[in-house]
């Protein structure tokens, strides 16, 4: 009875969160390998890294003291001391030399516009169908963007939507990225197919830190899938990533991201978009790999008529933990945002979803929706929900919904009563709840990607 | 509805109850809370060595727990706490009979209406006026048949036994920082017990009275509903306007055995300088039931979420919660229900109107403990927003650990829709009738829950306001 409850007030103690000393400081994380890693580069980014630093020591390493950190304790998931900064291997632009687990992803991509490889967060490989590059869009490694497009990183690179100061991993992240993705799509151009990034993290007991950012120009469109994998680790991995998404006036914007990490990893990603006037910025977000996941999702809708549609789907199975913080801002009025996370748990796993709309005072005429699905497959699951409203202006419409429930008995008995054997049933049962995530983004490739791991999961519970 | 009226008609906006009487009182302690106020309020009440030993542990407990930082605007609060009084005793005794009830008190609670319900409607009346309760009584009938109604230090005096047995398992001190506040400096409420298949077919009721500039009330009530009994208690909340600030931090335990039902009624009308923090919580054991009717119209700021800790299989909670916040006003308020046996069931159901600046949070935990097989739970917010200052929140946390559950949580924040203001203005209608009406319509749902008893206490505190006369 005497549990920490919602209510308690003990949970945010301001005296406890005041850091001293700088947290996270290690051996390899450290103010030398930021100085050491930008020693070559550019004064600007050499001082945006640095920048970075500072807040990153600044910043107190987040405790379950606060709100957006209460269900994922750190101090019982990560330990960055013990992590190595991983060997920095050119890898030779040679498929057949990649790793097996990297080109079996590869191999099941359907056509696109572009392709790029990237291990332990070197990029090694791009390619762009050429009458796409004959019209401007770039797409390229951060590396190579720091001679070639200058201009494009000073101006968006951590600045408006991840800078440093959004948090602890934020701003290492910041000062410590070795590769990552630029992708930028001119005035009006469209690109019909879209563009794959396949990543992956060959060694334990490391960091990697990549960013991804894409900058669609007026009346633009494209679509990015971000696929990253691995085998199991022996020893605590971190992967940390940060993305940023610009939709312009009337660019249509997709970004997924397909998370298939192996065990071992402690998967972080902070991904923030921003919707001007009459742009569509969509997102999904698929979990299924790592140990631990931690997705935060900022969507900024900050043109009228922005709208943006938030998809995700989870499937845990032994002791796998996903968090994922995801907030929906309306900061012009007329915008929309529709979000749909589902997600399946088995044996020990555990889901947080906490999810905030909040539309700002000038905001009138949001709509705005929010719902979180959560199937318990087992008695050792465990599922928290958190939809969280702070309206600030009267005319809106805006929901939430959350339900945690376990299988559906009357769906699998009607399969059942059709000859179904009891697991065939609730395999079907299980793919259709998390099919209609997936049945809302019809991106080529994807969906049958992403049900090819949901039944790989199933066949093992 | 009557003709003409409007949503400022409705008198949600006004506060009639802000009257202020003469200030007397035969003790009070010094501004503050100090060791030697626990003490001398433990003194006062001549009470046993371990309750006061039980106060000053829980100051102490007060001491170390920090000032909350989530729910509302509380920067204000330790200078608050510093300027007022926490202890007011108005009148040497209670009385059980009202004519013995000093002149200026009496008139007070009659202007509020009490001794006229009373004949009417009610089973038992208690009326507490700062720190005290005045007065108490119960119908002859209900004490035949072992039901006790008295204030709280009564209950301690006469019932030691049942009194120890409960008085802090509910709520412990411990529980936060307001609850260890109230333990430490707790005075005057109601001490109930309804005996073994009693059912009370009329409610027992309580009003609050604050008439003391810069004073705070630390009410404290404990109630035993037994096996296969039934009850319904009703409180009411008011206060004079000044323009410092007051302070109300109650702490009401009850505990629902087997079989038995209990519906806890609000009424909280204070005036908008009153800090509300209030801890209110149930366990319910057995196929009982608990139900929360909460309704927050006054206060400055209002922290409190009913609790149902559904413990023995079978049981069931609800939580009906109704808030108005007008200009100035936040209500931080909702429910809490705790899954911790099989084949429990809850139900929260919270409305919210927010006007002018006035700002409505709903916070909320739905916790399924895992064991709780085939536990249910639904809860559902809906918030209406009047002007484009008004502000609403909606904060739940949804905790299941068990996968043989079903929990759902559904949330809705609207404005009063133009089609249906157009819809009655076509019919003739102001446009200030035609909200009134939809806004009685949105609380419609929760307002016919209440048993007629208590309509007539909320017609007293809102349509009376209506007309622009009290008394």
């Amino acid at each position: 009875m005497n549990e920490t409850t919602a209510m308690d007030p003990t949970i945010l103690d301001p005296e406890n969160t005041t850091a001293t000393a700088p947290e996270g400081v290690t051996d390899t994380l450290n103010r030398e390998k930021v100085e050491a890693y930008s020693a070559p580069e550019p004064a600007w980014l050499k001082e945006r890294r640095m920048h970075a630093w500072e807040v990153y020591e600044q910043t107190p390493m987040p405790t379950t003291r606060l709100e957006e950190w209460r269900y994922t304790d750190l101090k019982e998931k990560l330990d960055l001391d013990t992590l190595a900064w991983p060997e920095v291997t050119e890898c030779a632009d040679d498929f057949g030399a990649c790793p097996e687990g990297l080109q079996e992803a590869m191999r099941a991509d359907r056509a696109a516009s572009g392709h790029v490889w990237e291990i332990d967060g070197i990029v090694f490989h791009i390619d762009l169908e050429d009458d796409l590059a004959e019209k401007g869009v770039v797409l390229t490694s951060l590396r190579r963007a720091v001679d070639s497009h200058p201009q494009i990183l000073k101006e968006y690179l951590a600045t408006e939507a991840v800078p440093p100061e959004s948090g602890k991993f934020e701003a290492l992240n910041g000062a410590l990225w070795t590769d990552g993705i630029l992708l930028f799509v001119p005035r009006g151009v469209r690109l019909d197919l879209p563009v794959r990034v396949t990543r992956w993290a060959s060694q334990a007991g490391v960091s990697i830190f990549s960013r991804t950012l894409i900058v669609a120009e007026p009346g633009s469109q494209v679509s990015l899938v971000d696929e990253i994998l691995s085998d199991d680790f022996d020893a605590q991995t971190f992967v940390s990533d940060a993305v940023e998404v610009m939709a312009k006036d009337g660019a249509q914007v997709q970004y997924v991201s397909l998370q298939r990490l192996g065990r071992g990893a402690f998967y972080q990603s902070s991904q923030r978009t921003l919707a001007q006037r009459d742009s569509t910025l969509d997102t999904l977000n698929v979990s299924m790999g790592a140990s631990t996941a931690r997705v935060d999702l900022n969507a900024r809708l900050l043109g009228p008529g922005a709208n943006s549609d938030m998809l995700g789907l989870y499937f845990g199975d032994d002791n796998q933990h996903f968090h994922h913080n995801t907030s929906q801002d309306h900061v012009a009025p007329n915008t929309s945002s529709d979000l749909l996370y589902k997600g399946a748990l088995d044996h020990n796993s555990r889901s947080v979803f906490r999810g905030i709309i909040k539309v700002h005072p000038k905001a009138q005429k949001t709509d705005a929706y929010q719902t979180n699905r959560n199937l318990l497959l087992s008695d050792d699951a465990r599922a928290d929900s958190l939809p969280n409203l702070e309206i600030q202006a009267d005319d809106v419409r805006c929901s939430h919904g959350a339900t945690v429930g376990q299988l559906d008995a009357e769906s699998r008995f009607y399969l059942m009563s059709r000859g179904l054997t009891r697991e065939q049933a609730e395999r079907l049962v299980v793919l259709g709840f998390l099919g209609e995530v997936l049945s809302r983004l019809p991106l080529g490739g994807v969906v049958e990607k992403v049900t090819n791991v949901i039944e790989e999961k199933l066949r093992q519970v | 509805m009557p003709e003409n009226e409007t949503l400022h008609d409705l008198g949600l906006d006004e506060y009639k109850y802000g009257f202020v009487d003469e200030e007397k009182h035969v003790f009070r302690t010094k501004p503050g809370l100090t060791e030697e106020v626990v003490r001398q309020i433990s003194a006062q009440k001549d009470e046993p060595e371990w309750m006061l030993e039980f106060r000053l542990k829980a100051l102490g407990i007060y001491y170390s727990k920090p000032m909350p930082t989530w729910g509302g605007n509380l920067s204000d609060l330790e200078r608050v706490l510093g300027e007022i009084y926490f202890y007011v005793r108005p009148q040497d005794k209670m009385e059980h009979s009202w004519d013995d009830v000093p002149e200026d008190i009496k008139t007070t609670f009659e202007r509020l209406g009490i001794p006229e319900a009373e004949q009417k409607i009610l089973a038992g009346v208690g009326a507490q006026y700062e720190s005290e309760m005045v007065y108490h009584s119960l119908k002859k009938e209900w004490e035949d048949k072992g039901v006790i109604f008295d204030s709280i230090e009564e209950g301690l005096k006469n019932h030691p036994e049942l009194f120890r047995k409960y008085f802090g398992t509910v709520i412990p001190s411990q529980d936060n920082k307001f609850a260890a506040m109230n333990s430490a400096v707790w005075s005057g409420g109601s001490f109930v017990y309804i005996p073994k298949g009693v059912e009370l077919g009329t409610p027992l009721q309580a009003y609050f009275r604050v008439n003391q500039e810069r004073m705070g009330q630390f009410e404290r009530t404990l109630i035993i509903a037994d096996e296969g009994s039934h009850a319904h208690y009703i409180e009411g909340c008011t206060a004079p306007v000044y323009s410092t600030e007051s302070f109300h931090s109650g702490v009401i335990e009850i505990i629902v055995h087997k079989n038995a039902r209990f519906r806890y009624t609000t009424i909280q009308n204070w005036s908008n300088n009153m800090y509300n923090l209030v801890t209110q919580r149930a366990l319910v054991h057995e196929n009982a039931s608990m139900e929360w009717l909460d309704g927050n119209l006054g206060s400055k700021l209002t922290m409190k979420y009913p609790s149902c800790f559904l413990v023995g299989e079978g049981a069931h909670g609800e939580i009906l919660s109704i808030a108005y916040a007008g200009n100035g006003q936040h209500h931080d308020t909702g429910g809490k229900v705790v899954h911790a046996a099989p084949r429990t069931t809850s139900s929260i159901v919270s409305k919210s109107i927010s006007r002018g600046t006035g700002r409505s949070s709903y916070r909320g935990l739905c916790k399924i403990y895992e064991g709780a097989k085939h536990a249910k739970s639904n809860v559902e917010c809906d918030a209406l927003l009047i002007n484009d200052t008004s502000r609403t929140d909606t904060y739940p946390y949804i905790e299941v650990d068990e996968r043989d559950a079903n929990v759902g949580h559904e949330a809705t924040v609207s404005k009063v829709g133009d089609e249906q203001l157009f819809y009655l203005m076509s019919r003739g209608m102001s446009e200030e009738e035609a909200m009134a009406l939809i806004v009685r319509g949105f609380i419609e749902p929760i307002a016919k829950e209440l048993p007629l008893e208590y309509a007539v206490e909320l017609n007293r505190l809102i349509d009376l306001e209506m007309e622009g006369s009290v008394g």
